[in-house]
């Protein structure tokens, strides 16, 4: 084994304040090393002519650059490697930029000494690489999308006239969602339905997309590029071959009525029925929670479509991504008790209202006091209902209310300029490419807007009245109106809880299916080859759920594409000998990658290598390919090996937020103090505490785990875990003998520099107080 | 049932018929209360210091050896609200280190709901003869939420009223603050709404108002005359105790009940509802 060490200086970044002299003299002494060389700009081409050089001669079959950091010319480095014939993993770096010179500037001396520390850490490290591959794997090029409302369709449509297959699940009799039942939608106010009608049809159309209405899926196995679907098509009882569509004669001839919740409880429709007139597919369907089983549609249908031993079916397919639409649900406005929803007749839902305003809708189009049947002669809509409320636990702005309420208020203006309108709000949120002008025309008709959050309706005498604060005014007010619409929040579909279990979903406290990145990864999920459009992952208006279903289509047509795909080799396996089989991997690996059927299997196409369970693991049955055991417990004792420094503090930083955010502590020239050799870790949950333990061993004053701030964790619940260890950890200290102050955890941001120089100055100052480690021994102290 | 009672300091004073009902309607029930010995003020009057509001709370839990049981809507609130505090661990802590005995969970009723549980329509001995009868339920009784009922559409009373065989009438005044927390700084406001109370009881056809907090009492009842005078407008409803509602029904005595210490008398009224049963 030959490694060559290239130390850079990086013009002055890093040659002004390390004696770069010194540092290749060192590197020329460490074991293995054959070539040091130091460079001006080790990712100039001249600087990676001279590695790759080095390499094709044979001089070294091992790379470490002393230079900035991995976060920033890893990439550019293992592509060197590559392009020389070796392979791309035998590269390590020594982080003497961001994590030294530039946060040491001056402390030239003690900086040098931390270089060398580094330098020989990297090579001890560089040691123990072995070549590694990513695998091709060839995959699925048909995609399922969940939930064929607005976003499913946008998803679907994009990714079939790309070429790929896709399956398209709806649980209702209809796609469409709720789009296809509202009236005119903001800010255009164009017919929603006249929009979406065509789309749907072009779903039912498309040769590539297979669409299963009424249809549960049941299970959903595999990983990114070969999951396998199965589920069930429920029974319509209906022959969808035959069915013409027509629904007059059958459901003419029906004697049942029942609500129809397409109509939000305020229209009827029979047991056989069809969900809405523009129905993709045009099938009628039997509610046989409804159908008394008389016959008589059966003897109305002209092209005996009704069938009632229809039996439902079951489907199966496999797919290599998946596309999670599955939007959402309306708020249960009769929990908000004192509004008196399902109380009062006169108070209505804003989904009620939309369908009353439908021309085609139970109405027909007129606004009906529920009480009197007559037409209304002032409304009131009420704002924020579910919605940025902690008493029924929805702390979010659900974000379509205020512009649908300004909507439908100006719908009805238009209609009724008599009607007296009012709008209670607490903060009219309009925000979007024409929503304020949409605002201020709503004001120029005449629409009131009442600032405060009504208190509680009170019916009295059949008439009821609003009681609330105007907060502009500072007055109390009761105010009567013939009728109370009721801006209902969105909540996410309760159904979708079954898909979010069986894909291993993320949620967040909000219970919307969390995003892989709050603002930088918006379609995708934690898991590979899962993406989510529209309201599953929060409260959306139409056209960002259009938006959304095209983004994670392309998505889906990036990862598909080529049929193949190449796999990320720095996952973890399985010792097979070594596992016992106690399943607490598969409990904690956030990704789902790991089962355990007798032995665990991790499965590589899903790891995403945090390495929470190689820490986890009791039997140390589980290893990371990089990133390993014996990789990280060389660095630790090649940090430890001189300890030139009172307190000798070794660190472990995960690579997504506190790693990052000590190197921008350099870019931003924060200075802090030299005690710290810091070793880069995928996760904070990567570090097993038997790594802790030999640092403390070999004579580290105290140890530094930082992770993503909670709740931010790349790998959603890594730092929870190391959370978790280093309590457990801080015990066994205690018991031993040892102060648990040594072991330190903070949580730092990738733009929390400043946080990390202080809390490791912080952490400085603790272990001085502490003394040297062993000191609290009464043995040690020769006591 | 054996239960640790709490009377709260206003039974002991102007409420004292609040007192002898509670004793009275349990005896009758047999519900076997025990006074919680050395009880101190539920924190009510040391609001606007969190702390020591829940200190005085865990105190008064901490002595109760079996299942609290309140006849003050305020003390049945402000125990519920400690007890919820006391959840977290460092307060807890920070309580337990002041007091004798430490506080460790605490399970708190209120007699309405102790009544509810050990009442049926067997046990109704003078049943009300539909009078009409306006619940108000005030604001404590129902909060924080998770208590006896919901906060914002409770249904207990009615069912109370139900019960003992009156019409409970609907008013859209149940909840409305009775003024009484701000009846000393803003006295005006404060009989506004009393009156505001008692006149939608009134115009719904009440005979009399049943209520379960003291201060709501105090504002109803010892405040009516006041209230009259005002507005100029009469009113005469008599305002009863739940306790004392119920002592009716079970056909207690007068003195049972206390009801000579109501300051609107519902004497006449009482002798109503037993003219009708001896017929």
């Amino acid at each position: 084994m030959s490694t060559g060490v290239y130390i850079c200086h990086c013009g002055l970044n890093i040659a002004s304040v390390l004696d770069i002299e010194e540092l290749v003299r060192f590197a020329e002494g460490l074991p293995n090393v054959a070539v040091a060389r130091e460079l001006q700009f080790s990712c100039s081409d001249v600087g990676q002519e001279t590695i790759k050089e080095d390499i094709k001669e044979g001089k070294v079959d091992r790379v470490v650059v002393a230079a900035c950091s991995p976060r920033l010319h890893e990439p550019t480095f293992r592509c060197v490697l590559q392009d020389a014939g070796l392979n791309p993993y035998l590269l390590e770096m020594a982080n003497i930029r961001e994590q030294c010179s530039w946060v040491h500037m001056e402390e030239p001396a003690l900086a040098t000494e931390k270089a060398k520390d580094l330098i020989r850490m990297a090579v001890a490290k560089a040691e123990l690489l072995s070549p590694l591959e990513g695998e091709l794997m060839p995959v699925s090029r048909n995609v399922l999308v969940i939930g064929g409302g607005v976003a499913g369709i946008s998803a679907a449509l994009e990714l079939a006239n790309a070429g790929l297959h896709v399956f398209l699940v709806e649980r209702r009799p209809t796609i469409g969602g709720y789009m296809a039942l509202l009236t005119d939608v903001f800010p255009t106010n164009d017919c929603s339905i006249c929009v979406l009608a065509p789309k749907m049809t072009e779903v039912y159309n498309h040769p590539l997309i297979t669409l299963y209405t009424y249809s549960e899926i049941l299970n959903i196995d595999g990983s990114v590029g070969n999951f396998t679907v199965s589920g069930v098509r429920r029974a319509r009882f209906v022959d969808a071959a035959k069915c013409k569509g027509c629904i007059n004669d059958c459901a003419g001839a029906c004697p049942v009525e029942v609500p129809n919740e397409y109509d939000f409880g305020i229209g009827k429709r029979k047991a056989i029925y069809m969900a809405i007139p523009q129905a993709v597919p045009l099938v009628a369907c039997i509610d046989p929670q409804a159908c008394i089983g008389c016959g008589l549609c059966e003897e109305a249908c002209p092209a005996d479509a009704v069938d009632y031993e229809q039996r439902e079916m079951a489907f199966k397919f496999d797919v290599g991504a998946i596309i999670v639409a599955t939007g959402w649900q309306p708020f249960d406005a009769s929990r908000k008790e004192e509004y008196g929803f399902g109380r009062y007749r006169d108070v209505i839902s804003s989904l009620q209202v939309e369908r009353m305003l439908n021309a085609a809708g139970p109405t027909g189009g007129e606004i009906v006091r529920p009480s009197t049947g007559e037409i209304a002669r002032s409304v009131s809509f009420l704002q924020c209902v579910g919605s940025r409320d902690a008493t029924v636990g929805n702390l979010y702005c659900s974000r379509i209310c205020c512009m649908a309420s300004l909507k439908n208020a100006q719908l009805i203006k238009e209609k009724y300029p008599e009607m007296a309108i009012s709008i209670h709000y607490i903060d009219m949120r309009a925000g979007g490419e024409g929503y304020e002008e949409f605002y201020q025309r709503a004001q120029r008709l005449g629409i009131e807007f009442i600032r405060g959050r009504v208190a509680e309706i009170e019916e009295t005498d059949g008439e009821i009245y609003l009681h609330y604060e105007d907060t502009l005014l500072g007055e109390y007010r009761r105010r009567k109106c013939d009728m109370a619409v009721l801006s209902i929040g969105l909540e996410p579909d309760s159904g979708a809880e079954v898909v979010g279990n069986l894909l291993g979903l993320a949620r967040r406290t909000d219970r919307f299916f969390e995003i892989a990145h709050p603002k930088m990864r918006p379609v995708e999920a934690h898991i590979d080859g899962v993406f989510i459009a529209g309201c599953a992952s929060g409260p959306k208006e139409i056209q960002v759920s259009i938006a959304q279903g095209g983004a994670a289509a392309s998505k889906a047509l990036g990862l598909l594409m080529k049929g193949e795909i190449s796999l990320d080799p720095t996952v973890a396996y399985v010792d097979r000998d070594a596992c016992v089989g106690c399943k607490l991997c598969e409990g904690i690996c956030p990704g789902k990658a790991i089962s355990v059927n007798g032995t665990a299997f991790v499965d590589e196409a899903a790891c995403k290598g945090c390495g929470t369970c190689a820490a986890a693991c009791p039997t140390d049955a589980i290893h990371m390919r990089l990133f390993s055991d014996e990789q990280i417990l060389a660095q630790v004792r090649a940090a430890t090996a001189v300890k030139g420094e009172y307190p000798f503090i070794v660190a472990f930083l995960c690579n997504w937020c506190s790693y990052a955010g000590a190197d921008l502590a350099g870019t931003s020239r924060i200075q802090y103090p030299t005690n710290a050799r810091i070793i880069r870790v995928m996760c904070a949950g990567r570090v097993d505490p038997s790594f802790v333990m030999e640092a403390l061993r070999l004579g580290a004053d105290g140890v530094l785990i930082a992770g993503c701030r909670l709740g931010e964790c790349h790998y959603v619940v890594g730092n929870d875990q190391a959370l978790q260890r280093v309590k457990v950890l801080k015990g066994v200290l205690e018991k031993i003998g040892l102060s648990p102050g040594r072991v330190k955890i903070i949580w730092c941001a990738a733009s929390e520099g400043e946080i990390f120089a202080r809390e490791l100055e912080a952490f400085v100052e603790e272990l001085k107080e502490l003394g040297p480690t062993g000191t609290e021994i009464p043995q040690a102290r020769g006591g | 049932m054996k239960l640790s009672y709490y009377p709260g300091c206003v039974a002991k004073s102007t409420g004292i018929e609040y007192d002898i009902s509670t004793r009275s309607v349990c005896k009758a029930l047999g519900v076997e209360l025990e006074e919680i010995i050395d009880w101190n003020c539920c924190g009510a009057t040391h609001c606007s210091n969190e702390t020591l509001a829940v200190g005085l709370s865990a105190r008064v839990m901490a002595r109760a050896e079996n299942p609290i049981m309140t006849s003050c809507s305020i003390c049945y609130s402000n125990l519920r609200i400690a007890a919820l505090r006391l959840e977290d661990k460092h307060l807890r802590d920070r309580v337990n280190s002041l007091l004798d005995s430490p506080y460790s969970s605490a399970d708190v009723r209120h007699v309405l709901e102790v009544i509810m549980e050990s009442m049926d329509e067997d046990s109704v001995a003078v049943p009300l003869n539909g009078m009409k009868i306006a619940p108000y339920y005030g604001c404590l009784l129902t909060r924080p939420p998770g208590g006896l009922d919901s906060p914002e559409n409770p249904q207990i009373l009615e069912r109370f009223i139900t019960l003992l065989g009156g019409e409970s009438v609907v008013h859209p005044c149940r909840m409305l603050c009775c003024g009484g927390p701000i009846f000393m700084s803003q006295e005006e406001a404060s009989s506004r709404s009393a009156f505001q109370i008692l006149r939608a009881a009134k115009s719904a056809g009440a005979e009399a108002v049943v209520t379960a907090c003291p201060l709501c009492h105090l504002m109803l009842d010892a405040m009516q005359r006041s209230i009259e005078s005002r507005y100029k407008e009469e009113i005469g409803l008599p305002v009863l105790y739940v306790t004392q509602l119920a002592g009716i029904a079970l056909g207690l005595g007068l003195e049972e009940l206390a009801l000579d210490k109501n300051s609107v008398s519902p004497l006449a009224l009482v002798e109503g509802i037993n003219a009708s049963v001896n017929i």
